[in-house]
């Protein structure tokens, strides 16, 4: 063992010193930051209080978490014992509100949705309903933008890894929203989104003769798509550079034994692209997931999470409650959460793609 | 659509069948609709946005009227860039941004991969600790920590004796110089040069941190390049922590300058000015550098 | 490479610590100021003032910051103040929207104004911002002008669909009258729809300052202005029925959702606009006599409108509020007052700068801004450390409601929000 020796003994004391300096970054701006939200998310500490802050126990994260579903019994009329009708033929029943604020046990409660199934009138009630739709919201962005965002890029980096004239040129213009800032995408497109006079839907309104003009932002049932449109849109180019890389890096070899094999374009796409793309894949897929969870800027300057809480997110209820209402402990305890759940993620994610990497 | 339709139809092509030959040009133009169809797509918001910005306010709405009018700059206008000029100091937001990347890159290109060298390359006690330690930290998101980091930084002291580093330019910087992700691209190019070269400088009596320096550091260029583009369109479009951690406009960046400017007296051409001066000129960097870019980004391993 | 990049970093590093580095007489008293923006006309007196102040005299200095903000208190400058809050960072002299002030004072940044003021001073006050710069007895913030919510009109157009023009807030317009008129004016082939509501601000301050006097005006209110509790009245049949017609108007086309800037009732998109006083000047400049201001309508239950604006404050963090204080006597100078509400149209603050005012003095072209808060019909916002929880519980049930939210859930959630708020801070105890 030569290397023992190589450095006459210096070598323990210079790998200290030369890690010392991002060791202390990581320490003060990392570990402690994520060990005081820790600290906090136990506490009411708030940003601005003349208020002392006092130890709360798991209460910030029950007030995260509650959740109940009640089952609503119609109203019964005295005289006919039988459950009151409305004039279109539906049953009558009584006020959630009366129910949930008549009830200690619902206390600190609210009506978050109300759904008709297995024949009675089911209510889903939360402390804090905004946080819950923020994860459902967080995780339907992931989901469309991982396989989404992805597929674009794939299909991008095929176009342009092909010897065709211009290829180059293309290549930039699909990469150029990469570099611009997410924040001053989300200005433009804000005004291209405008459903009345924006760019957007002037140029539906051309194509489809006016049968085609989504509200965008302006609609809870369009705003998240809206975000997700900006979002891929922005940052398809950069998986897609990287796609290309994970394509030229593929030996013309296997191409050409393919072909000797008889094996057509989709048989050669299929048996040698793909398999040899995994990797690749693999990087894409963690990394544009571990992105996707912090979705912030777009809603916060498109959006600020509405209308009616269909775009608000993790992060961005994070900082809504800890840092715009000054809830240090509530906004600590959404970030732990936050933490837990991507580590979460990451951690299976990697389980399970890298478990067949190993293959190769 | 496949990487290798051109290899495919070189291939055919040379043989002469002319059926063939109506093939590659069918597919030939299917590629390019589709290339082309994506271009305008990807294009279109910042034509849109730099066209408008050169234009009179009330004409840029007429514009919209006709879509195709929209991206041609029929009456040219610098009016509303001397606005931006006269309504906040752009001058300083860009100073502000350009400072605050290139500080934190710099710093962190030598930072990360001093300490991925020991990682990677020396032999010491503690090491399988710091590693695991370090890919542990890759994980956490920035925005998992900002509230705590903000009650944090507003507690440390700083080198002119005062308390805090609220609205300033290194709470921008020093935060992010050391990065966990950054430490493991490093670690995984450092750990595939071949060690022969480190034994040639040991001979010749060179420390730890000559053999990073001469022998390490010159034959890793592509991880140098690829870490410093992904952490300067990281904090170039950074957003969430200036928002919190600046106020005034001395320490703002231009992220956070052009959507407080969006937030008072809306004048959508002097924001599309606003935002075309933010975006030309990386977008003139980027093409300076991107065929580069690409190779750096083949290189470093980058795609796993 | 490592060489050159440590060497540019160094050297980076060095010019930031040169460039803020300013050059100072050795006894004068420098002040900074934070402003919220404002309009660019606004925006650029203000800074003149600041001028005018630092030239007239050697002793003080001081610095006008234009922080990120909105025409309206926007997040931008709430955040701002409040990170500053934080770090022990608050400028002197602090610019803030009316409402925000009780927050600020029950939290301890605000300097009482009370042994400054002169009675002669105080009694030459508009009322109404004595009243908006009350907190637990003591005064914090006293502003140049009070803010006007009103009602414009172009007199051709109203003329056009012969409907009764009513020229004082006796004879507003009532409830039935008005839909009347935005129904005749949707009608018209000259304009694309009724009114501009200023949706364009977004979800924030200005919903609350604009629309609860139209809750107010059916009924309601946003809160018990005695026990501070939502309940029942800002959920009450009252505000939902104010909020059914809010949403009406842009069911039926009158109002667009999104407008894309201040400008359609200049540009002619806007039959009439509902706005603050700060877009009054431009709407003269751009249609002269043709533009008129109308009393806001009288919705039934009572009269109501918006009052309030930005005020200058003495914070705490300050070292010499007896100089701020003389920059903030100069800001209350009729002469300054005056020379800013020519700008942005508010109602001057002081009863003898009132009098000299052409625009709102008897028969001026904005008097009816000032019979609004002369009247009574003028209603503060609430007057609660809590205010900052009340208005975005408001305005974000506003903004569900008119995209589509239930409006008594929506409701019933921001009444939720609120009383949630008040306990989460024990009651909001007065500190003494």
């Amino acid at each position: 063992m030569r290397r023992l020796t190589r450095f006459q003994g210096h070598e323990t004391a210079y790998a200290w010193l030369m890690s010392a300096p991002a060791l202390i970054g990581l320490f003060l701006f990392v570990a402690l930051p994520l060990f005081g939200g820790l600290y906090w998310s136990f506490t009411n500490k708030r940003l601005i209080s003349p208020l002392p802050t006092k130890y709360v126990g798991f209460q910030n994260y029950q007030n995260l978490l509650g959740l109940q579903i009640i089952r609503l019994e119609p109203e019964i009329d005295p005289a006919t014992r039988q459950a009151r009708i409305d004039a279109e033929g539906n049953k009558i029943y009584p006020r959630t509100r009366t129910i949930v604020r008549g009830n200690p046990a619902y206390q600190g409660y609210r009506e978050w949705f109300t759904s008709d199934v297995f024949g009675g009138r089911y209510v889903v009630i939360a402390r804090d309903p905004t946080f819950l739709r923020s994860l459902i919201n967080t995780f339907v962005f992931v989901l469309v933008i991982v396989p989404g965002q992805g597929g674009l890029a794939l299909i991008m980096a095929l176009l342009v890894n092909q010897r065709l004239r211009g290829r180059y040129v293309f290549r930039t213009i699909y990469f150029s929203p990469v570099v611009t800032s997410m924040a001053v995408l989300a200005i433009v497109w804000t005004f291209l989104y405008n459903p009345d006079q924006g760019l957007i839907n002037r140029f539906l309104s051309a194509v489809t003769f006016g049968n085609f003009q989504p509200d965008w932002l302006v609609s809870a049932d369009s705003a998240l798509v809206a975000i997700i449109i900006l979002s891929a849109w922005q940052a398809a180019g950069f998986q897609m550079i990287i796609f290309l890389a994970g394509l030229q890096g593929i030996p013309q070899s296997l191409y050409e034994a393919a072909q000797i094999d008889g094996g057509n374009t989709w048989q050669q796409f299929r048996h040698v692209t793909i398999p040899q793309l995994r990797n690749t894949t693999i990087f894409v897929i963690i990394s544009t997931t571990i992105l996707a969870f912090r979705l912030f800027t777009q809603v916060d300057v498109m959006t600020k999470g509405g209308p009616q809480d269909a775009t608000v997110t993790v992060v961005f209820h994070a900082v809504d409650t800890g840092f715009r209402q000054q809830k240090i402990g509530y906004g600590s305890a959404v970030t732990v959460l936050f933490f837990i759940l991507v580590v979460t993620i990451a951690l299976m994610q990697r389980a399970l793609l890298k478990s067949d990497v190993e293959v190769e | 659509m496949s990487a290798n339709i051109a290899g495919e139809i070189d291939y055919r092509a040379r043989r002469g069948q002319s059926r063939r030959r109506l093939r590659r040009f069918l597919i030939l133009v299917i590629d390019y609709s589709i290339m082309i169809g994506l271009a305008m797509f990807f294009l279109f918001p910042i034509v849109f946005m730099v066209v408008s910005s050169f234009k009179p306010e009330k004409l840029i709405f007429d514009d919209l009227k006709t879509i195709a009018w929209a991206f041609i700059p029929r009456e040219v206008t610098l009016e509303n860039f001397t606005s931006v000029f006269r309504r906040v100091p752009f001058g300083r937001f860009m100073f502000n941004s350009t400072f605050i990347v290139l500080a934190t890159v710099s710093a962190g290109l030598l930072v990360n991969s001093m300490i991925a060298f020991a990682l990677a390359r020396l032999r010491w006690k503690g090491k399988t600790a710091v590693l695991s330690l370090v890919i542990a930290l890759s994980i956490v998101p920035l925005d998992a920590i900002v509230v705590p980091l903000l009650v944090l930084v507003n507690e440390f002291p700083w080198i002119d004796g005062s308390i805090g580093w609220l609205d300033t330019l290194h709470v921008q910087i020093i935060p992010f110089v050391a990065d966990a992700f950054s430490i493991f691209l490093f670690y995984q190019f450092f750990i595939g040069i071949p060690r022969d070269f480190d034994e040639a400088a040991t001979i010749d009596g060179g420390s730890p941190f000559a053999v990073y320096r001469r022998i390490v550091v010159p034959l890793s260029r592509p991880v140098f390049a690829t870490v410093a583009i992904l952490q300067a369109l990281f904090l170039w479009s950074s957003y969430l922590w200036p928002l919190m951690a600046t106020r005034g406009e001395a320490s703002r960046p231009l992220t956070v300058g052009i959507t407080s400017f969006y937030g008072q007296d809306v004048k959508w051409a002097q924001i599309l000015a606003f935002a075309s001066m933010i975006t030309i000129p990386v977008l003139i960097l980027f093409l300076l550098f991107q065929k580069w870019f690409v190779q750096s980004v083949a290189a470093t391993g980058l795609k796993g | 490479m490592k060489h050159k990049a440590l060497s540019i970093f160094v050297l980076l590093l060095a010019l930031a610590t040169l460039m803020p580095a300013g050059i100072l007489a050795q006894d004068m008293v420098e002040l900074e100021l934070w402003y919220h923006g404002g309009t660019q006309e606004e925006n650029d007196e203000t800074r003149a003032q600041v001028d005018r102040f630092n030239a007239m005299q050697d002793a003080i200095q001081v610095n006008f910051v234009e922080l990120a903000g909105s025409l309206v208190a926007g997040t931008g400058y709430n955040d701002a103040v409040n990170a500053a809050a934080v770090a022990g960072d608050l400028p002197c002299i602090l610019d803030l929207d009316g409402p925000n002030l009780y927050n600020y004072a029950w939290a301890g940044f605000l300097a009482p104004l009370d042994d400054y003021m002169s009675d002669e001073l105080r009694a030459d006050i508009l009322p109404s911002l004595i009243d908006q710069g009350l907190y637990n007895g003591k005064i914090y913030a006293m502003g140049q002008y009070d803010s006007g919510l009103a009602l414009v009109g172009r007199v051709s157009l109203l003329e056009e669909v012969g409907l009764r023009i009513p020229t004082s807030i006796d004879d507003a317009w009532t409830l039935d009258e008005f839909n009347d008129v935005l129904a005749s004016l949707q009608a018209l082939d000259s304009v694309e729809y009724a009114i501009d509501l200023k949706m364009n601000y977004g979800a924030g301050e200005w919903y609350t300052y604009a629309f609860s006097p139209v809750v107010q005006g059916f009924g309601g209110d946003l809160i018990d202005r005695e026990t501070l509790s939502a309940e029942g009245l800002l959920n009450g049949p009252e505000a939902v029925a104010a909020m059914e017609w809010i949403k009406s108007l842009f069911d039926n086309g009158y109002a667009t959702l999104t407008p894309p800037d201040d400008n359609e009732f200049i540009n002619g998109n806007a039959a009439m606009g509902f706005l603050g006083h700060w877009m009054a000047t431009g709407y003269y400049e751009a249609f002269g006599d043709d533009m008129i201001v109308l009393p806001v309508v009288n919705f039934g239950a009572r009269q109501a409108t918006g009052m309030g604006s930005w005020a200058w404050s003495i914070t705490t963090q300050c070292d010499n509020p007896d100089a701020a204080w003389a920059f903030m006597e100069f800001m209350l100078t009729p002469e300054e007052i005056l020379s800013i509400t020519d700008v942005n149209a508010a109602v001057p603050g002081r009863l003898s700068a009132l009098a000299m005012s052409e625009l709102f003095g008897e028969g001026g072209r904005m008097n009816i801004f000032v019979q609004q808060l002369e009247s009574g019909i003028a209603i503060p916002r609430p007057i609660t450390p809590g205010y900052p929880a009340v208005t975005s519980a408001f305005f974000t049930a506003m903004d569900n409601i008119i995209k589509g939210g239930d409006i008594q859930a929506e409701l019933d959630a921001a009444v939720d929000k609120i009383d949630q708020d008040i306990a989460d801070n024990d009651g909001y105890p007065v500190q003494s």
